[in-house]
This record gives structure tokens, C-alpha cells and sequence, in this order.
């Protein structure tokens, strides 16, 4: 049981974190040293940050990690409009009173879990910096409110995910934010990698997943040219799927990859030909 | 016409048909065809239904079209018997004679034989009278022309098309205006216009329309695209090509005849393959000795080499051009069908074709299939496959030499002429003749970016300082003396130069990433920052905090504050913007790719123009160069008022480069235009490739005025920054603009996204 290291008068329910325990191993095909780094980084608590397109493994990655490390995993998808009270608690009412509510993160912090930010970007500035103190030599989070400063458990590390594809000069993270974290690059893994995820995950042959990569290759050379992003490894999961039970694969590739990611006719037009030619 | 009115006969049934009988019996030259005519007819349709067609013959001698006229329709009506009927004739007949009253005899008479080849391809009453029609318009504007019209109609009139040959004809009269030779050579299908037109007659889309659509194909295919340019027409009836120079693919403009869906096919077909070409090694064979059937047949062999690879990493691509193999040992002795059998039998292992030479090339090929990745083997193979043609005696027509099928490429990209022998080196002549691609200058250097096409007498040239007028003046700062010289400075409006826009369209293509980068940049401005209000007295929703500080407050007996909604209000934006560009002599300094710098910045203020129409600030385009103090020039590109269309980008595509930097004098106008623009907030960008510069004062000089001039400027709320163009980091922009509001470019290809972004964060402060 994780033990709360907070002097503070903490409420005698302490949250059991085991509905936050990974039991089966996350499958997870590494693609480079990726998992060493992480370790490495586990051993002295920094701060990881997981930059990458969507649906390229972040995810999983860090599930397959929080697992292989034995830590409970707790996830936040960051929004525009979640506040630092989101993240870190607030007091709620109830029959006796009010009540302090940890949020997710302050619950990682006390319990040592593996606490999962995903897209931090698009949560406002103002929210980043809560985790300032946490990501730096001090490992605290200070509650305003309940004036009360957490330190970390030992165990409690911070997992940040950042897609660089959508940051523009509107959105980007602090450079003071960024630097905070070791970043671990990611990408979707080279053919015959993804080839064997797509067969593993959507159960379809190795015929259909050399295709459905080749049309992803397509795809991915479109980004900038009309695509903001090209057909993710979880899309060509999606059509494997489809494909596999039974849709014939121009309809699933269609259906999970094409529709999805453009609105452009013309785009769409191009793709088609692309895809039609990636089909034997 | 005095013989009709005296032999008035008064048949009741058929009058016409009385009085023209009548009147034929008195011509003997033509009496005997109008009888065979007639009684042809008669048979045909019955005697009594007659009468509409003699209404048409009478009005041709009414309007005394002459016997060969009159022939010319009888032959007509007997030719179109069968699939018009009398009535249908007499229409044509009363349109001849409409037409012959306008143009003479002559030209009915070519209009009748033109009307007999493509009548088959009109449907109906509504197309027929459109022909008539068309030709009608023409005589009455242009006489002279109906003939050479009427006998090129079976170019003109395609079926399902009649309204490109309405279209043709009203395009050929708008174009030549009064020049009555331009028009004749119009309409004798001898004007590049004409030509142009002619081949989009029936066809399409063609590469205008696919031009995006095959770039984007190619890039998902291969990577990278290579640049595209369109290929017009040629002046003989033969079919164009593709034509591979360096990495640029020249598409033509249409293929003529190809519609809808099969042309779109036909462009990916095309595209794809020559894609290929670039995508696995495209070799240049020296030419030395290589007679043109071992040029062709190499080429042929190297079409097949490339396919196989491309078909083996996408095995797709085999549907795509397999519908364009169908040459059948029926389609003809010659060789070039031959050649075409060739191709398909290399294209598709499983064709069998009795010659011998097929099997022969499809052996060898496949003998080869383990170094299908060494061009070499298309020379080998292609070289003997060529020696056996020899032997044969088969005459190859260098002349005439079409690749098959048509959406292979003329093959000459493969070939490098340079070293070519002079003892082949007239045959090989007939070769590149045949393709029929003028070869341009600096054809095999890189594509410009946008290149500037500099007609004679641009209007910068004429435009000497004393003839233009002074529109304005304005002191500036003399740094030396420590003073301000009122009026020292005379502003004069340069006009601009439009120029045909399409080359700076396609650079706009082209920066396909940077493009995508800014219109998103433009959906997240244009969204407008939405601001959170905490604690409202209403809202979409429960402010949580509030709440729980409201009950709290309530429990405690204090009095609770209700304010206890989160609501989420835009931003406005009340923004006008007006760009100066700097278009001084330096900014004609050539960059790696061929383009200018001044190219480069038309690109940068192009994708901002784009940026500024979609999100509806209120902009303006000013270019500006001087030359001495009296004469500091300024072009207005886009004035705030003016949308930013076509003929806006036509101006800035239009601007030259010339002369020097005053860039006070420039920032003063651009200053006061601004001033009279109502906006919350103002910004002038200026885009310039280095320091001030002038005849006659020193550079250094210069440089305090145009600081002088920032800081007035910001006195008054107008924000100047500066983007310049700065390979080696030590310009003076941030002396100029603050550094904050300066930012170099090291990169000049950078520049174009750097404007945007600059743009961007300016305008969110
Ligand atoms: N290396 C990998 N090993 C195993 N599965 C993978 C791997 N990479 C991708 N996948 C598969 O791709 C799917 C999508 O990956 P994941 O959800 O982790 O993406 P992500 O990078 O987190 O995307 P987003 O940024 O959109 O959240 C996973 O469900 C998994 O099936
Ligand atoms: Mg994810």
C-alpha cells in the first residue's frame, strides 16, 4: 500500500489506488531504446515528456510502462478549460461540511502512482505551472487552499504527452515548462514494426497489414499538403479491424481512414488514387 | 431575285414547291440535279412532305446564293436524308441563306459541306440551330472568317460540345477586337489563343483543374512532388505527351478528346508514370550515336522497367494503367503498332502476340528481372530489340514517332543531348521535332519559384520620375544637422504592372506545408481568443469555486455572493494592417532555386494576402523603392478599400525590382494611409531585404530618419515592425524597429512563413 508521506491531518479514508493497477502487461512492440530511457528516468523521478503524433503508442507507452514498473497509473486529458482546482482538488460539501477532494494529480503525488497528462497543451498556461514545483528539485505540491505543500511520494513521477503537429504560435507550451521534462521522441515505427502491431492488434494477416501501412506511408506524405496529420497506427488498427471482420478493405479504409481525415474533395480524390494504387 | 417575284404560282397544296419547280425549269445548269434531288427525296420521305425543304432551297435563291450554293445544299439533304427530315432540312436551308445574305455564297456553300460532316455529331433541333447560330454571329462580325471556319468544323464541333464552338467563336471575336488580321489567323486556326481553345474543345478537366489533385498524388506516392507545369497545345493536329525535364513534369494543357472521369484518369495515369521515371533513377543516356529507333526503343523499355518497379511496391498502380494496353495485332501493319504491341507485351507477361519481336522483348525483360533496378538494361535491351527492327527493314517514322500509349511520356527526358553525333544528329532532330516541346531556356536549371516575366515596356521602365505624378511630400530627419527638412521628400504613385498571376498561384501550391501551417493559424485567430469570466452573474455554467464559496459563505451567516456562473466571451479584433514591401534593386539578387528575393517576398505577401482575406482584416499592399529624394515611388498593390482578388495578386505578381531603399520616405506614406483607416489597433509590416540606402545621402542617415520615423509612428498608435531578409545576422533592422519588433530572417526561403507568423503574433498582443 502506498504510504502518504503529507504530515498534514489527512482524512483517515485513504483512496485505494489499486483500481489504478495494471494486472495483464500492455502490449507494447518498443520501437527504439524508448523503454531504457524511461527506466533511467524512473530511477531518479524526472519528469518524461512523450512527444509524438496521435495514435502513435504514447499511450500505451505509458501503460505498458506504469505496468513493467509496478505503479498505479492515473490519467488527465487536459481541456481548454480545466483549472488548477481540476488537477489538484477542491474543497466539496458535504453533511459535516466542507470537504477537501484531492484531485488526480495530488492523489499520484501522495500515493506514488504514474501520473499521465495527456495533450498538456491544450490546457491553459496558467494551469501548466502547477506543475512547476513538482517537476523541479523541490517535488511538492503546494494546495493553496487547504494550505497545505504535498511532498511527493518517492514513487510519484509526472508524465507529460505533447504533440509538436498541432503547436502553433497560439498554442506551445512555456519554455520554462518544457524544460523541465526529459522528452522521449516518438514516431510512427517503421514499416515492417508497424506492420506487425497492426497484424498483433487488429488480428488481420500479414498481407493486410503490409497494405494497410503502405497506405499510411501515402497518407503521411500528404501532411502539409492538405492532411494536418496523416493516417495514425491506431487508424490502420481501426481498419484492420473492419477489414478482418469481414468489410471488404476498400470500405474499411474508407471508413477509418479516409472520411476521418479530411473534409477536403480534393484531398479525399487524392488519397483515393493513392490508396487505390497501395491495393493489390 | 426579280425572277421570283414574277412567277408567282398559286398552288394551293404546295406553293413553294410549285413556284421552285417553276423556277428550275428555267435554269438549265441546275435543272437536272434539282430534279434527281427532288424525286431522291420524294421517294424517301414522300412527295408531300416536300414543301419545308423547298421553302429552304427557295430562300438560297432568294438571297442569290449561286448554283454552287444551291448544290452544296442539294448534296446535303441527300447525304443528311436519312437522319433529317424534310422540315429539318428546310431549316438548314433558311440558315445557309441567313448566313450567305451576311457573308456571300461562298462561304454557305462551306457551311453546307462543313454542316453534312458534323451533323451526325448534333443532337437534335437545339444543337443544329446552335451551329447555325454560331456561324450566323460570325458572318454578321466577321465575314471573312465564316469560310475557313466552316471547313475546319469537324475540328470545332465535337459531339455533346456544340457549346464550345458557340464558345470558340465568341472567344475568337472578343480576343481579336478590331484587328482584322489577328482575326483571320484566329479563325484559321493559326493563333496560339485559337489553338489553345481548340484543344480544350471537348476535353477536360484538364491540368489546370487536376494540376492540385496530381501534385498531392504524387507526393502520397513518391514522396515528394515534383514541380508541374502545363504543356500548351501544339500547333499540328498530333497528340501531346508528357515531357520530363530535369525534375520538373510537363503535363499538356488537356488531352484532346478525353473527358470527365477518363481524363482524370488519363492525368493520374500520366503523372503517376512519369512520377516513376523521376522516383526510380532517371537516367540520362548520352544520345552519341543512337539512331532514333534505338531511342525509341529504349525509352520503351525503360517505360516497362519502371513500371514493373513501381507496380511491385504498389501493386495497384497495374489497374491504373492497364486499361491503356489494348493494341491488338488488328490495329495495323506498321511498326508504331508493333511498338505498342511491344509495350503491352512487357507491360503484362501474359500477352501472346504472333510476332515474334513481342515474345523476343518479353524474354529478354524477364531474363533481366533480378537487375531491374540498373537502367542499363533498357540501353541493352532496347539496342537489340532496335537491331532486329533493322534487319527487318521496318521503317521507323522518326517524323511522325508518337509514344503509346498516351499517358507514357515522350521519352526524351531520358536522353541527354549534348554529345549527340553528328552523323544521327539530323534523324535525331526529327525525333525531338516529333514531340514537338519547345525547348526553353534554362530548361534543365531548377524551376524559379515564381518566375518574374519581365515584358517589354513594363510600366516601371516608362515611368520616369518627372512624367509621374508627386502625390505627396514629407520632411525628413538630416541627422548630421540635428534637423528636420520640411518637404524634402516627393512621394510618386508608380502604376501598377499587372502580369499573369498563375506563376505566383502555383508558387502558392507549391509551399503546400507552410500554407497548411498558416491557415491554421488563421482558424485559431479567427475562432478569436475566447476569454474565461469567472464569477458571473450568468453563465453556461456553474463556477464550482463560486458555489462552494457561496454555500460556505451561507452556512458561515455571511451573505453570499451569487455570482456563481463561468461564461466565455470572444475577443474582438479591430485590426488593419498595411504591408510595405521593399522592392529595391538588391531584391533582384537570384537565390539558389532561380527565384529572386523579390519573388520570394511577393510568395511571403501572397500567402499573408490569403491569410488577411480569409480572416477580414482590413489590409493594404504598398510597394516602394526611390530613386533620390524627388523621387521616391510607391505602388499601391492593394489599397485598403480594394478586395483582394485576382487582378491584386496580378499587381503584385507585376512588381519589379529597381532602384534604392528610403525607407522613411516609405514608412511616412505608408504612415499616413494607415492614419486614415479607423482601427483599434494598427500595424505596418515592412518587408525589406536590408538597411536604407539612397543616391544621394549616406546610408547611416537614413537609417536614424527611419528610426525617427518608427517612433513618431508609434506615437501616434501605429505599430511598424520589420521582417528583413538577413543571412548574415548584422543587419540593422532591430536599430530600426526596436528589438522587439524586428525580426531578421536568415533563411530568404523562410521568409514567407516568418511574415505570417510575425503577423500572427503581432496581432494578438
Ligand atoms: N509500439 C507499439 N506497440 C504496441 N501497440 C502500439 C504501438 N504503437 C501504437 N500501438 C497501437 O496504436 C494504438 C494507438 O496508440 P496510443 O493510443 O498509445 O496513441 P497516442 O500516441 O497516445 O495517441 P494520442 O496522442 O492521440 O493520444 C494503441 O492502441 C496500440 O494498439
Ligand atoms: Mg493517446
Amino acid at each position: 500500500m502506498p504510504s502518504a508521506t503529507s504530515p498534514a491531518a489527512f482524512p483517515s479514508r485513504v483512496p485505494d489506488l489499486s483500481a489504478y493497477r495494471i494486472a495483464v502487461e500492455p502490449y507494447y512492440r518498443p520501437v527504439g531504446d524508448e523503454i531504457a530511457v524511461f527506466e533511467a528516468a524512473w530511477r531518479h523521478r524526472l519528469p518524461v515528456m512523450l512527444k509524438g503524433p496521435t495514435g502513435c503508442g504514447k499511450t500505451r507507452f505509458v501503460e505498458h510502462m506504469a505496468w513493467r514498473l509496478g505503479r498505479p497509473l492515473i490519467t488527465v486529458a487536459a481541456h481548454e478549460d480545466m483549472t488548477a482546482a481540476d488537477l489538484a482538488g477542491r474543497f466539496l460539501l458535504s453533511p459535516e461540511g466542507t470537504v477537501w477532494h484531492d484531485g488526480p494529480l495530488t492523489q499520484a503525488v501522495r500515493h506514488g502512482a504514474l501520473c499521465y497528462l495527456d495533450e498538456i497543451v491544450e490546457a491553459r498556461q496558467d494551469t501548466t505551472v502547477v506543475i512547476h514545483p513538482l517537476t523541479d528539485a523541490r517535488r511538492i505540491l503546494p494546495l493553496e487552499k487547504r494550505n497545505e505543500q504535498v511532498a511527493a511520494h518517492d514513487d510519484f513521477q509526472l508524465v507529460i504527452s505533447y504533440n509538436p503537429g498541432y503547436q502553433s504560435a497560439v498554442k506551445d507550451l512555456k519554455e520554462s515548462t518544457k524544460q523541465r521534462f526529459i522528452a522521449i521522441a516518438f514516431d510512427y515505427p517503421a514499416p515492417e514494426l508497424e506492420a506487425e502491431i497492426v497484424r498483433r492488434e487488429a488480428g488481420a494477416d500479414a498481407a493486410l497489414a503490409r497494405i494497410l501501412v503502405a497506405i499510411a506511408a501515402c497518407s503521411r506524405n500528404l501532411r502539409g499538403q492538405g492532411l494536418d496529420e496523416g493516417a495514425s497506427t491506431r487508424m490502420l488498427i481501426h481498419a484492420g479491424r473492419l477489414a478482418a471482420g469481414g468489410v471488404s478493405l476498400e470500405a474499411a479504409v474508407e471508413a477509418a481512414i479516409v472520411l476521418p481525415i479530411t473534409d477536403d474533395a480534393d484531398v479525399r480524390r487524392a488519397l483515393g488514387a493513392a490508396i487505390a494504387a497501395c491495393l493489390p | 431575285m426579280n425572277e421570283v417575284c414574277d412567277s408567282e404560282a398559286p398552288v394551293l397544296d404546295a406553293p413553294a414547291l410549285a413556284r421552285l419547280a417553276g423556277l428550275m425549269r428555267a435554269r438549265d445548269t441546275l435543272a437536272a440535279s434539282f430534279e434527281a434531288t427532288r424525286h431522291r427525296l420524294a421517294r424517301r420521305h414522300g412527295a408531300a412532305s416536300l414543301e419545308p425543304w423547298a421553302q429552304g432551297v427557295l430562300a438560297l435563291v432568294e438571297v442569290n446564293a449561286g448554283a454552287s450554293a444551291l448544290l452544296a445544299f442539294w448534296r446535303a439533304s441527300l447525304e443528311l436524308s436519312g437522319r433529317l427530315s424534310p422540315a429539318a432540312l428546310g431549316e438548314t436551308g433558311l440558315a445557309a441563306a441567313a448566313l450567305c445574305r451576311e457573308a456571300g455564297g461562298q462561304a454557305a456553300c462551306a457551311a453546307l459541306d462543313g454542316f453534312v460532316a458534323i451533323a451526325p455529331r448534333l443532337a437534335g433541333e437545339g444543337e443544329r440551330a446552335a451551329f447555325w447560330r454560331a456561324l450566323l454571329a460570325l458572318a454578321q462580325a466577321a465575314p471573312d472568317c465564316v469560310e475557313s471556319v466552316a471547313t475546319q468544323a469537324h475540328r470545332l464541333v465535337l459531339p455533346g460540345h456544340v457549346a464550345d464552338f458557340e464558345g470558340f467563336i465568341a472567344a475568337g471575336l472578343k480576343a481579336a477586337g478590331r484587328d482584322s488580321a489577328r482575326r483571320r489567323a484566329f479563325f484559321a486556326l493559326e493563333d496560339t489563343l485559337a489553338l489553345a481553345l481548340l484543344a480544350r474543345i471537348g476535353a477536360g478537366p484538364g491540368f489546370a483543374e487536376l494540376e492540385s489533385e496530381l501534385s498531392r498524388v504524387l507526393a502520397a506516392l513518391w514522396g515528394t512532388a515534383p514541380p508541374l507545369q502545363p504543356l500548351p497545345p501544339a500547333a499540328s493536329e498530333a497528340p501531346r505527351r508528357v515531357n520530363i525535364a530535369g525534375p520538373v513534369l510537363r503535363l499538356p494543357e488537356v488531352f484532346p478528346g478525353v473527358e470527365g472521369e477518363g481524363a482524370r484518369h488519363l492525368y493520374r495515369a500520366a503523372a503517376l508514370h512519369a512520377g516513376a521515371h523521376l522516383h526510380f533513377g532517371n537516367p540520362r543516356f548520352p544520345v552519341r550515336k543512337f539512331r532514333p529507333v534505338q531511342i525509341a526503343l529504349a525509352g520503351l523499355i525503360e517505360d516497362a522497367r519502371i513500371e514493373a518497379l513501381a507496380m511491385a511496391r504498389y501493386p495497384g498502380l497495374r489497374r491504373l494503367w492497364g486499361r491503356y494496353h489494348i493494341a491488338t495485332p488488328d490495329d495495323g501493319p506498321t511498326l508504331a503498332c508493333l511498338l505498342a504491341r511491344l509495350a503491352r507485351g512487357l507491360f503484362d507477361p501474359g500477352y501472346a502476340d504472333p510476332d515474334a519481336l513481342v515474345g523476343k522483348a518479353q524474354a529478354l525483360f524477364a531474363a533481366a528481372r533480378d537487375r531491374l533496378d540498373d537502367p542499363a538494361i533498357s540501353l541493352d535491351i532496347g539496342t537489340r530489340l532496335a537491331n532486329d527492327i533493322g534487319q527487318r527493314r521496318l521503317r521507323f517514322d522518326a517524323r511522325g514517332h508518337v509514344v503509346e500509349p498516351a499517358y507514357r511520356d515522350d521519352g526524351l527526358g531520358l536522353w541527354d543531348f549534348s554529345d549527340i553525333d553528328p552523323e544521327v544528329s539530323d534523324e535525331v532532330q526529327l525525333l525531338v521535332e516529333a514531340a514537338r516541346i519547345e525547348r526553353r531556356e534554362g530548361e534543365d536549371g531548377p524551376p524559379d519559384v515564381a518566375p518574374s516575366r519581365a515584358p517589354a515596356g513594363r510600366a516601371r521602365e516608362r515611368a520616369a520620375g518627372e512624367t509621374v505624378p508627386v502625390i505627396a511630400t514629407y520632411p525628413e530627419w538630416d541627422a548630421q544637422a540635428g534637423i528636420e527638412r520640411p518637404d524634402w521628400t516627393s512621394v510618386r504613385a508608380l502604376a501598377p504592372a499587372p502580369v499573369d498571376s498563375r506563376p505566383l498561384q502555383r508558387a502558392l501550391e507549391r509551399a503546400g506545408p507552410a500554407r497548411a501551417r498558416i491557415a491554421r493559424l488563421v482558424k485559431a485567430a479567427k475562432i478569436g481568443r475566447a476569454v474565461r469570466l469567472k464569477r458571473q452573474p450568468d453563465g453556461h455554467e456553474l463556477d464550482l469555486d463560486a458555489v462552494i464559496e457561496a454555500a460556505i459563505a451561507r452556512r458561515a451567516g455571511d451573505v453570499p455572493n451569487l455570482n456563481v456562473f463561468r461564461s466565455t466571451a470572444l475577443t474582438q479584433r479591430d485590426l488593419a494592417v498595411l504591408v510595405l514591401i521593399d522592392m529595391s534593386q538588391s531584391t533582384r539578387a537570384k537565390l539558389a532555386s532561380g527565384a529572386s528575393v523579390l519573388d520570394v517576398e511577393k510568395l511571403a505577401v501572397a500567402m499573408l494576402g490569403e491569410a488577411l482575406a480569409a480572416l477580414g482584416d482590413a489590409f493594404a499592399l504598398l510597394a516602394f523603392a526611390s530613386n533620390g529624394r524627388d523621387d521616391v515611388r510607391l505602388c499601391e498593390v492593394k489599397g485598403f478599400a480594394e478586395p483582394y482578388d485576382a487582378a491584386a495578386l496580378a499587381r503584385l505578381a507585376g512588381l519589379s525590382s529597381g532602384l534604392s531603399t528610403r525607407l522613411g520616405a516609405g514608412l511616412r506614406h505608408a504612415g499616413a494611409e494607415i492614419a486614415r483607416v479607423r482601427a483599434f489597433r494598427k500595424l505596418i509590416l515592412v518587408l525589406t531585404d536590408g538597411e536604407p540606402s539612397d543616391i544621394d545621402t549616406p546610408a547611416p542617415d537614413l537609417l536614424q530618419d527611419a528610426r525617427r520615423v518608427v517612433l513618431q509612428l508609434r506615437a501616434q498608435g501605429i505599430d511598424t515592425s520589420g521582417i528583413t531578409l538577413d543571412p548574415a545576422g548584422v543587419g540593422a533592422a532591430p536599430a530600426i524597429f526596436g528589438k522587439a519588433n524586428a525580426m531578421p530572417v536568415r533563411r530568404v526561403e523562410d521568409l514567407p512563413l516568418r511574415l505570417s507568423e510575425l503577423y500572427f503574433r503581432l496581432a494578438r498582443r
